[in-house]
């Protein structure tokens, strides 16, 4: 699940290296408008749906991983 | 490519941030003037309020009319159809958006055929592979301001790039032909109207399957136009007599058949069609034809011509291919050709260019004057048979008599040309008569219409009047006798500083007073004599 989630960052951002300290403090790349094409990729990978209420909370690897499992697991 | 889109919604997911620029939503006063391509992608808003929904769809077409006043006119500019993706409908007779957006999609194509770097593209090709709980998703609409679903980003990026392929293949709107040994085989002026080889055996049919395809072309409305040297009455006659010859007269849209240079012929058929001149494709076999053409209109698309005839099916498809292939066929381009021929408006208006003697110096031409001898005597006689367009006199001589003329002392020349593009022979002849021994008359004179329209025949004579100079002649005669075919000569020593004696219809006669000429030499040709 961790390395699936990691292949959905490096996919949405563009980017090739990617482990689970990303964050929106530490990669250029991640913005308003990458943020959504991580969202879409996070929602066709694991076929889930995030709610716009979540949109904010995702600020780094952790907390997007926390999000997935928690629906994952429903 | 930098690619500029205005747009109403959120579609940077869509194109990314490479080479594309983004107007502001629903803005179009600040564009980048610096793009290739324009787009006007604008999706249906979102809106319940069907008053404003209305006055907003009518307002766009103004908004594209103001920015493509705006846009340099040679970027492409690439309008997308509106489409109802999601509507709610309170009336089910209500047609009024419906309506209001046919309307827009009608502006924009009209205003795409009035104007050539305007294409519209449907968006409905796309968007019918989808349901509109696809095409749109909620979620991203009131998050991010997405009309088109962040799900189809990919998708619609790359259908979009296969309609901008199609689209800059922007098609050319004429095809020039030259007629010598390009929609038939052989010289009309030399082999006659029943000599040139259309139709039959090789290599006339495969000059005919040429012009069968050439007749397709103007099916889906490619103009065609002739530009040939020739004397037009002949191509008339040819077209008019010989029955294997169907591309004719009708086929074309206009023709230049004369002895002028060939670019300035095009800017002419350019002006009297009303196209531009990037709208035109050159087709001859002559590579000097070609050069000067690519040189002094660059704007004119002018592809190689096959070596062979049997290549000519391949040539065909590539001129389809590259310069006709339609992504769209209206009736107007059916009827192009008919339209064009009716708005036929003779130009007489001769253009000068001034940078004509840039090409000639490209050419890098020589010539070598040779006197007749046993190795080129038998061309010379041929050469006085044959020659029908630049011959002064028309005098048929045999071997014998070339050789009698020498043995009586005359002078008798011949000459031969090269230029960058190859080496034309021995094209030309001069016989000088001795009268006294102070003066001379000029028998004959003639060269073969492959080497002419490059000033050869300047440089040839001029030189030869100097070497007569330098030899203590003091006056040149000389005489034009008109033939049907050589009209194009008939002011040749008028242009060379000759005084005109007599004229009547049978003959005009000059003389040059040799020792009071200045002999100018011609630019950017090479003379040798042996």
């Amino acid at each position: 699940m961790k390395n699936r989630l990691l292949g959905v960052f490096s996919k949405a951002f563009n980017i090739a290296n990617v482990d689970e300290t990303i964050s929106q403090r530490n990669c250029e790349k991640w913005d308003s408008l990458n943020h959504i094409n991580l969202v879409v990729e996070i929602e066709n990978e694991f076929d889930i749906s995030i709610e716009p209420e979540e949109f904010d909370e995702m600020k780094d690897f952790r907390s997007i991983e926390k999000i997935v499992l928690s629906k994952l697991n429903n | 490519m930098e690619y500029f889109i205005f747009r109403n919604s959120t579609i940077e997911n869509i194109f990314g941030n490479n080479n594309v620029s983004y107007s502001g939503y629903n803005e179009i006063q600040s564009f980048d003037a610096g793009a290739n391509v324009y787009v006007w992608l604008y999706l249906l808003p979102i809106a319940n309020d069907k008053a404003s929904l209305l006055l907003e769809i009518e307002s766009y077409f103004e908004r594209i009319q103001l920015v493509s006043k705006q846009i340099p006119s040679n970027s492409l500019f690439l309008l997308f159809t509106l489409q109802e993706i999601q509507g709610l409908k309170y009336q089910h007779n209500d047609f009024s958006v419906t309506k209001a957006i046919s309307n827009f999609n009608n502006n924009i194509t009209n205003f795409a055929l009035e104007h050539d770097n305007v294409k519209a593209i449907d968006i409905s090709e796309f968007t019918r592979n989808y349901n509109n709980i696809q095409l749109i998703d909620w979620k991203y609409y009131f998050t991010s301001k997405m009309i088109l679903n962040p799900r189809l980003a990919s998708p619609f990026a790359s259908w979009f790039y296969k309609q901008l392929e199609k689209i800059q293949f922007i098609r050319k709107k004429c095809l020039v032909l030259d007629l010598d040994n390009t929609i038939w085989g052989g010289i009309l002026a030399e082999d006659g109207i029943e000599g040139i080889k259309i139709g039959g055996d090789y290599p006339g049919n495969a000059f005919l399957n040429f012009q069968q395809n050439l007749i397709e072309l103007t099916k889906i409305g490619v103009i065609l136009a002739v530009c040939s040297k020739n004397n037009e009455q002949d191509v008339l006659d040819a077209w008019e007599k010989n029955p294997y010859i169907i591309l004719k007269k009708e086929h074309f849209a206009a023709y230049r058949i004369n002895w002028n240079n060939k670019a300035e012929n095009i800017k002419e058929l350019a002006l009297e069609l009303n196209i531009g001149l990037e709208s035109m494709v050159f087709v001859d076999d002559n590579p000097a034809e070609r050069e000067l053409v690519k040189q002094l209109l660059p704007a004119v698309e002018v592809p190689d011509f096959p070596a062979h005839p049997y290549l000519l099916p391949p040539f065909f498809s590539s001129l389809l291919q590259n310069y006709f292939s339609v992504y769209a066929l209206t009736e107007e381009d059916k009827r192009k050709t008919e339209q064009y021929r009716a708005n036929q408006q003779r130009v007489n208006e001769k253009q000068n260019f001034s940078d004509f003697s840039s090409y000639l110096k490209s050419l890098e031409t020589e010539i070598n004057i040779e006197k007749a001898s046993k190795f080129n005597i038998q061309r010379i006689a041929q050469l006085t048979q044959k020659t029908n367009q630049f011959n002064l006199t028309s005098k048929r001589y045999n071997e014998v008599d070339i050789q009698k003329l020498i043995a009586d002392n005359d002078f008798v020349y011949c000459i031969s040309a090269k230029d960058k593009f190859g080496d034309s022979g021995i094209s030309g002849a001069l016989i000088i008569k001795k009268t006294t021994a102070t003066e001379v008359e000029i028998d004959s004179l003639l060269l073969s219409c492959r080497i002419l329209g490059k000033n050869i025949e300047f440089a040839f004579v001029n030189k030869m009047l100097g070497e007569l100079k330098k030899q203590g002649i003091t006056k040149v005669s000389a005489s034009y006798l008109p033939s049907p075919k050589n009209m194009q000569v008939s002011d040749f020593y008028e242009k060379l500083g000759f005084q005109l004696l007599e004229e009547n219809e049978a003959l005009k006669s000059y003389i040059l007073d040799l020792q009071n000429t200045d002999l100018k030499e011609t630019e950017h040709i090479k003379i040798q004599i042996q």
